[in-house]
């Protein structure tokens, strides 16, 4: 197409023709989405390597670790208290802002956003490309606090004071990653503030609010909820810097008491402020995408769209009010614990709604299962199980006795991890002929989901069990007490389903990157799929998606319509399609 | 007054576009500091007497008069759109170099507080008291500085002539992040000096 004869708006540059401005600094969303997601992926890698020492560790407490016991010589190849220490907490921290962060919302939320709402960029393109370089700021304040003296952090990924302060962790590499956590909260500002004014401002003519793809529902909440509660994370980790850094005492007791000293539980309440939305922050895109990609691969339009699109309004809502939950030990006022019990025990209400209008889209429908599709219904059954163990330790008379114990940590990975792990690559497959043009091998992305979906379930399930007979999380070798010895079968168990897990991630590596670098061309619409990015942009989409920018004429699902069927032969019907004429009634249809 | 009517053409959609941005980002911000308004509170909650006994309680006068400085080149800055928007382009950018003016003089004052303060009471002296004072203060020095630096840029384009009725995208936007910084401070000098 003669770029010359383009309309576009004043925000879209022009495409660039040198590396540096096309592949490294580009203002572009689509390659920006791309920066994020390789990037998301390296660290998604260095996230399950942690993870699998320290599942080695309950395996095999003391013994040397294989291969990676390279990286521990200083030890003798073995992990000691304090490295055991790190480890945990850089998987976490990495796998929550390194990991899913910028894959779920960088990568999907750059890439489909501008496309799924018919606009040709970001509503601040140069913001965008900022926040990619903001992001790696704190990749490499991450890495560099690997090679400092008394190592990376070490106080857990909550960062609880006074542990995290200079007391319980001296040395430079919490610091480091403290302000690595401020810094990338800066970068997800960033990309929040782009995301909601593009869906605000810069929708198509016709794309409607309630006409919008779920996939972009989801992720304006997620940005609204980043906007309004990362910076409180980052008003936590500057009191944090400062107390380090500085000499105040926001969060140390003790001595200073006298004098009126700080408050660890301050802490907590920063944290959970900003950490109980974020555990919407990092589920919100998934359930979006399952609820575009499940209607898609059932040939049915989603189920009660507006119930989907006002659940997770009212998630997004509740979210902000139940924070609390997490702190019911800290000695809290009997009266507001209950309150927050009660705000948490109602998400499951809109959670429900969810949860059945998927398997009612499914239900009855032509359901057909490449790859995408299976991962979106894995998501939808570790989400269910992750949800349901949720109500344990949302009600107060069960999460004394579950509190810190394995259960959290099965509970919590079953829905931020399995959940956001499943629902990524479901989205990841679903796009993949768009994002690079070229389609992966099915039998590997089959292969690559049973084996994630089955032994993801047995690890964070193995959890649940131990927690459940008692065992405290974060333990360095929890058969040091004579009442969890017994547990040790089971941890070794669990420990294998999660080297059988890393085992299944091979096929995608191999899968990825053969097939975007020399997969077979994809069609335009592969999946005759009904959204715009599909019907109406190339695979991969030109450089300002659109021209001319199509007029929105239906809602994102019209699928399996017998009228669509009679006037056009297929089964559906693109959200920009005119029909040919006689068409007046399915075309006049709202959502 | 009411001779002149005021020259408001309809903004471009980009403008209105780009104004959001700067809502989003100043809400985004201001979740910043109501968290830390929180943390003071929750501290001065905790503690039986504000300030702890024995420590002496913090100075208002200057925190009160560098409310006025921030207050006056906040209405400086005012002037400078004021004139824009009246079609006298040319006559805005004195005012713009008063309020950043201002704003430098607000900078150092704090300094002079730091330090005066500093000789009785350093930032861990006093527990959530002193950190609190410091803390907050700093913080919020910080995004001063950043807003001089957004009133220099505005400076230069207004010497350089930039600005019209019509265009002024970047005064008005510095405009609203320097009036936050203001209000900011004004919260501060209430909850931090005088109650």
């Amino acid at each position: 197409m003669d770029t010359s004869t383009v309309a576009r708006s004043p925000h879209v540059h022009d495409e660039p023709t040198s590396f540096m401005r096309k592949w490294l600094f580009s203002t572009d969303h689509k390659v920006i989405a791309k920066q994020f997601l390789w990037t998301g992926l390296v660290f998604l890698a260095l996230g399950g390597t942690l993870a699998m020492m320290i599942r080695w560790q309950w395996a095999f407490p003391g013994e040397k670790v294989p291969v990676l016991g390279m990286f521990l010589e200083r030890a003798g190849g073995m992990i000691t208290p304090a490295t055991y220490q790190s480890i945990f907490t850089m998987h976490g921290l990495i796998m929550i802002f390194w990991a899913i962060t910028p894959i779920l919302i960088g990568c999907f939320g750059n890439y489909t956003i501008p496309l799924q709402i018919g606009a040709q960029d970001m509503a601040f393109p140069v913001l965008n490309m900022m926040s990619f370089w903001t992001f790696i700021i704190s990749a490499l304040l991450i890495v560099a606090s690997f090679f400092v003296q008394l190592g990376t952090a070490a106080a857990g990924w909550t960062t609880y004071a006074p542990l995290s302060t200079n007391v319980g962790t001296p040395g430079l590499g919490q610091t480091l990653v403290v302000a690595a956590i401020f810094v990338t909260g800066v970068a997800t500002i960033m990309g929040g503030i782009n995301y909601v004014t593009t869906v605000i401002r810069l929708r198509a003519p016709g794309m409607t609010w309630m006409r919008m793809p779920l996939s972009v529902w989801g992720l304006w909440l997620t940005a609204i909820l980043n906007v309004l509660f990362v910076p409180v994370l980052g008003s936590a980790g500057l009191l944090l810097l400062l107390d380090r850094a500085f000499g105040t005492q926001f969060f140390i007791a003790g001595a200073a008491g006298v004098k009126g000293g700080g408050d660890p539980i301050l802490f907590q309440h920063l944290f959970w402020i900003f950490g109980h939305p974020e555990v919407y922050i990092l589920i919100l895109p998934a359930w979006g995408m399952i609820s575009d990609i499940i209607p898609m691969f059932s040939r049915k339009p989603a189920y009660w769209y507006a119930g989907t699109v006002w659940a997770m309004v009212a998630v997004t809502v509740l979210s902000a009010v139940v924070y609390g939950h997490h702190m019911f030990l800290t000695g809290m006022n009997p009266l507001l614990g209950k309150g927050f019990m009660t705000f948490t025990l109602i998400i499951s209400v809109p959670a429900e709604v969810l949860f059945l209008n998927w398997l009612h889209t499914m239900w009855k429908g032509s359901n057909r299962f490449p790859t995408p599709m299976l991962f979106a219904v894995g998501t939808v059954f570790v989400f269910g199980l992750g949800g349901l163990t949720g109500l344990y330790l949302g009600t107060i008379a069960t999460d004394i006795y579950l509190h810190d114990t394995m259960w959290v940590v099965g509970h919590f990975h079953l829905t931020m991890a399995a959940a956001a792990f499943l629902g990524s690559f479901a989205g990841l497959y679903y796009w993949f002929p768009k994002m690079f043009g070229r389609q992966y091998n099915e039998t590997l992305g089959k292969v690559h989901f049973w084996g994630s979906v089955t032994f993801i379930t047995l690890v964070f399930v193995g959890q649940l069990i131990v927690g459940f007979s008692g065992q405290q999380r974060r333990l360095y070798d929890p058969y040091q007490y004579t009442y969890l010895q017994h547990l040790l079968t089971a941890n070794r168990l669990t420990s294998y389903a999660a080297f059988l897990l890393a085992l299944f991630q091979v096929p995608f590596v191999v899968n990825f990157l053969r097939s975007v670098f020399a997969g077979a061309p994809a069609a335009q619409n592969p999946w005759e799929a009904t959204t715009i990015e599909w019907t109406h942009a190339a695979s991969p989409p030109p450089h300002y998606n659109y021209n001319p920018i199509p007029t929105i004429v239906r809602g994102p699902h019209e699928l399996a319509n017998p009228e669509v069927k009679k006037l056009t032969g297929r089964d559906w019907a693109g959200q920009a399609e005119e029909l040919p004429a006689g068409a007046v009634p399915a075309a006049a249809k709202g959502a | 007054m009411g001779d002149v009517v005021r020259y408001r053409p309809p903004r471009p959609r980009e403008e209105t576009t780009a104004a959001m941005g700067m809502v989003l980002f100043l809400g985004s911000w201001a979740m910043l500091f109501a968290a830390l308004f929180l943390a003071y509170g929750f501290a001065r909650m905790r503690l039986t007497s504000w300030p702890p006994a024995g420590v002496a309680a913090l100075p208002w006068k200057l925190p009160l008069g560098n409310t006025l400085v921030l207050g006056l080149s906040s209405w400086s800055y005012q002037r400078a759109v004021r004139e824009v928007q009246m079609a006298r382009a040319a006559r805005a950018w004195p005012w713009v170099a008063v309020a950043m003016a201002l704003g430098i003089t607000f900078v150092g004052l704090q300094v002079v507080l730091w330090r005066s303060v500093g000789r009785s009471m350093e930032p861990g002296a006093a527990g959530a008291y002193s950190s609190v004072f410091y803390g907050l203060t700093w913080l919020h020095a910080a995004h001063a500085a950043v807003g001089i630096l957004g009133l220099g840029y505005v400076l230069a384009r207004a010497v350089a002539g930039a600005y019209s009725g019509a265009r002024h995208l970047s005064l008005r936007l510095w405009g609203m992040y320097w009036h936050f910084v203001g209000a900011v401070w004004a919260l501060m000098f209430v909850t931090i000096f005088v109650l």
